[in-house]
């Protein structure tokens, strides 16, 4: 029941966006940060695949981004970031409502008596 | 841990009001006259770092502006020397309201992160409410 695909699929999804919400918090944070490098952290097409296969877990991969740096050699982008904020605060809301709606169901199978 | 994303934005938030305070404060001693056989007022500057991975940002040193400043000829000041120069600091006014602005807007950028982080995390304390 705990280990069923969309627990631990929906489990990964949580971890990812925590994860990215981290990254995006860092490179906010050294937007003025002379040579920093945006983080970019990827786990959504790993974990298509992995769903695919009839597993669910996958661990998110963070990588520097390799978009053209301004002058101090950051290369981090105050709108693009904003908008990877604002996106991952409302999928986790999504994945959260949607693990509620698997413990729910469990709730109901157990008062069935 | 996962809702680290809070503290990331919090050292932000504070290198960025440090970064506001040494502005203010060059600001406040742009006309600051020494005597010629005195250092001038020197502005000061941040070193900032990116921590290790996911951990912020953080004053690294402080670095402070040219020490020979300017002389300047105000024969009746009190601290002018016998040929009336006292020596001022070397402030970029126009570099220092720039900088100040670039501060501001970081700092209300991490702010509203913190919301953000806020909302996340909201978030997560729902699940098994309903």
């Amino acid at each position: 029941m705990f280990d069923s695909v969309t627990f631990k699929a929906l489990h990964s999804a949580l971890d990812g966006l925590a994860a990215r919400q981290r990254a995006v918090a860092n490179n906010i944070a050294n937007v003025n940060t002379p040579g920093y490098q945006a983080q970019r952290v990827s786990f959504e097409d790993a974990l298509a695949e992995s769903v695919r296969r009839g597993d669910g877990v996958v661990v998110a991969r963070t990588q520097l981004s390799l978009e053209p740096t301004r002058q101090d050699g950051s290369n981090v982008n105050l709108d693009t970031e904003t908008l990877s904020n604002i996106d991952t605060v409302l999928r986790y809301q999504f994945a959260t409502q949607a693990m509620d709606g698997q413990f729910s169901s469990i709730r109901t199978a157990l008062r069935w008596s | 841990m996962t809702f680290d994303a809070i503290g990331i934005a919090g050292s932000a938030l504070s290198v960025n009001r440090k970064w506001l305070d040494a502005i203010s404060d060059n600001i406040a001693n742009v006309n600051t006259a020494r005597r010629t056989d005195e250092a001038a007022f020197q502005a000061r500057y941040l070193q900032v770092e990116a921590g290790e991975g996911t951990s912020g940002v953080y004053v690294k040193a402080d670095l402070y502006g040219s020490a020979e400043g300017r002389l300047s000829y105000q024969p009746g000041h009190p601290l002018a020397d016998e040929n009336g120069m006292v020596r001022m600091p070397d402030i970029d006014m126009a570099e220092q309201m720039s900088a100040l602005i670039i501060a501001q807007r970081a700092y209300a950028a991490n702010a509203a992160v913190v919301d953000r982080a806020r909302e996340t995390y909201l978030a997560g304390l729902q699940i098994g409410r309903s």
